[in-house]
């Protein structure tokens, strides 16, 4: 008996069932062992019914549902202004299918309980994934503790065995100064050249980033792009 | 628990599909909705059916389930204490959540290593100690005591075992990460905010006392209210149901002293003294209110191991029920269970007696004892309205006249011309 059963309904599986294997298995075997028999040699019978009813319940979250569902649909023709009155005082809360935006899901539920299966396993993990972060900061802020230590020592040595050395070490610097060798090239320079040299301050963001937009260039990417050496 | 298991492809056998069920009842079984999800206050194992939600069923199903009289069990939770504990068990079996198998030896390595810490702090300490006391660096122990103090909370604050232990009534407090994990969540998840929440809009705070900030959790119970069916009120024996601070009490409820339980989180024995004040007792000399002391009873010894005081509570100032009085708003009683300055040394008061009561100024008397809400106690309150069973605590419990107050009749603008004739 050939079917090709697509979709599955429960008269379909009985009907195979009932029509090939019934003598090859004995009625004391549980009802399920008789099903996946039919599975199994039916490849494709896609589910039983009991499995599509499973994977088609609406997992309860506690929803607070209405007793009165308003659906959303436009009366055709005729003043629409009472329309858009009743859609507004009454909105759609029929959830029958994804909103186009995204506000509401119906398998949210069901995919909350696959992502976080109990709450105690969802407190484990965030309570060591919290500790992680933390040994890391730790770790992150010793090093450089140390590594400030160290530099704070040598300085220290350094004063007591070159005072002037130590001055020169400890003079702050101006990353925005240009040295005269600079300005000198500055006036020779025009256009993108001398941007260029304007835009990068050590330590500052470099002005001639060109900013991120939704398309692409006019002009494309420049493979020949040269950059401008600093002389200082 | 809600356990699940990665199910094959094709599913053999549901948890919810008995062997010998037929197809049409494994669709119906299947399609009622499953267990409510696992909140963290009730991590034990629902039963199986009670606790699933009450949605309707199939039609084919629904005749099995109106046989007989469709009864509304109480729902109880499982009596679970340290004299009859529980194992903890994983929430999810291994290879469900690769992640939380990870996190669980991330946890536990994390605690064997801070407990290594821990040791190698205690030996310190103990060598220190060891040293005679001009030696000692005082301060210096009081640091690494305080470091020890730090490193038990941590070395098991994370272990979700202990954690779930603290959770469901297992908490053994004479170790600190118990006592820790419980005041936590006194303090952090809604408990302690409710209470405070009705002190300072009922203005407890300013009337009775300038501040108040409990240290441990105080629970009271009072009787229940009368069933509504009113065949059933003198046949039904009334238990004892716990207060919500702030809500509304009938004066039949609070005839008798309610049972009070502490949860304190300090493990030596301090002294505490217990007062229940109504604060709107109104004084027509004054026209205002004054305050009336209904009960009394300093030194009683407290500690994290006492879970409800151990001293008879009626030997100081005895309990008098509360009676709101007719035609005036309702009534604010506070319950305090203070700490005395000193610790260990009972305090004098002289037993109150009626006429001591009214009037009774708590400020006046925290100056005296040196009693302040700022260095902790617990605390209650509930609100109370006249009801006729206030008549009957004045008859048969107070034995006096029941004073009625109202508003004073108004004078008539009109008297003079009633008396006049009108048309001549």
């Amino acid at each position: 008996m050939k079917q090709s059963c697509k979709t599955v309904t429960l008269a379909c599986v009985q009907q195979v069932f009932n029509a090939e294997f019934q003598n090859l298995f004995s009625t004391s075997a549980p009802t399920s062992v008789r099903l996946l028999a039919v599975l199994k040699a039916r490849p494709a019978v896609i589910m039983s019914s009991s499995l599509l009813a499973v994977s088609k319940q609406k997992l309860a979250l506690r929803v607070s549902q209405t007793s009165v569902r308003y659906i959303g649909r436009q009366e055709s023709g005729g003043d629409p202004k009472n329309d858009i009155i009743r859609r507004a005082l009454y909105p759609s809360n029929i959830r029958n299918r994804p909103s186009p935006v995204g506000s509401w899901r119906p398998d949210v539920g069901r995919r909350l309980q696959r992502a976080i299966p109990s709450v105690q396993a969802h407190e484990t993990i965030e309570r060591a994934w919290f500790l992680h972060q933390r040994h890391v900061r730790r770790a992150r802020a010793s090093e450089l503790q140390r590594k400030f230590e160290s530099v704070r020592n040598a300085m220290e040595t350094l004063r007591l065995v070159a005072p002037d050395l130590y001055v020169e070490a400890n003079k702050e610097e101006d990353p925005r100064a240009r040295s005269p060798a600079e300005t000198d090239l500055l006036k020779k320079l025009k256009g993108p050249e001398k941007k260029a040299v304007e835009a990068r301050i050590r330590g500052l963001f470099p002005r001639e980033l060109r900013t991120p937009t939704d398309t692409p260039p006019r002009n494309g990417w420049t493979y020949d792009f040269t950059p401008i050496v600093r002389p200082s | 628990m809600l356990a699940l298991r990665r199910l094959p492809r094709y599913a053999t056998r549901l948890t919810h599909v008995r062997g010998n069920s037929t197809l049409e009842a494994a669709s119906a079984q299947a399609s009622a909705p499953s267990p409510p999800p696992v909140t963290a206050k009730t991590a034990t194992p629902p039963p199986a059916q009670e606790a699933a939600s009450e949605e309707p069923t199939e039609p084919i199903t629904q005749t099995e389930q109106t046989k007989g009289k469709q009864r509304k069990w109480p729902t109880r939770r499982p009596s679970i204490s340290l004299e009859r504990p529980r194992e903890w068990s994983r929430p999810i079996a291994k290879g469900v959540e690769p992640a939380y198998d990870y996190a669980l030896r991330y946890i536990l390595r994390d605690a064997q290593f801070v407990r290594k810490e821990l040791e190698e702090l205690q030996a310190k300490v103990q060598a220190e100690e060891a040293k005679p006391e001009g030696e000692r660096d005082v301060a210096a122990l009081e640091q690494l005591r305080e470091k020890m103090r730090i490193l038990e909370i941590q070395s098991e604050v994370n272990l979700p075992d202990v954690r779930w232990k603290a959770r469901n009534g297992m908490a053994d407090f004479s170790k600190p990460i118990y006592r820790h994990l419980v005041e936590q969540r006194w303090r952090e998840e809604g408990d302690l905010d409710l209470l405070m929440e009705r002190i300072y809009q009922m203005k407890v705070v300013p009337d009775l006392l300038p501040e108040l900030h409990p240290s441990f959790d105080l629970r009271i119970r009072y009787l229940e209210p009368p069933p509504k069916n009113n065949y059933l009120r003198t046949r039904v024996k009334r238990k004892l149901r716990q207060v919500e601070p702030g809500i509304f009490l009938l004066p039949e409820q609070t005839r008798r002293p309610p049972e009070i339980y502490t949860t304190l989180f300090h493990t030596d024995t301090r002294l505490y003294t217990l007062l229940m004040v109504d604060l709107d007792v109104p004084n027509p000399d004054t026209q205002s209110f004054t305050t009336y002391l209904h009960w009394m009873q300093p030194n009683i010894p407290l500690s994290a191991f006492t879970t409800s005081p151990t001293v008879p509570l009626q030997a100081h100032t005895p309990y008098v029920p509360p009676h709101p009085h007719r035609n005036t708003p309702y009534h604010r009683y506070v319950l305090l269970v203070l700490p005395q300055a000193s610790a260990s040394e009972p305090i004098d008061v002289p037993v109150l007696q009626e006429s001591d009561r009214l009037g009774f100024d708590f400020r006046v008397f925290a100056a005296q004892y040196g009693f302040d809400g700022a260095r902790g106690g617990g605390a209650h309150m509930w609100r109370e309205v006249w009801d006729e069973t206030v008549s009957h605590i004045y008859k048969f419990t107070l034995k006096q006249e029941e004073p009625r107050f109202g508003k004073m009749p108004k004078p008539d603008p009109y008297a003079e011309l009633k008396s006049k004739k009108k048309y001549l």
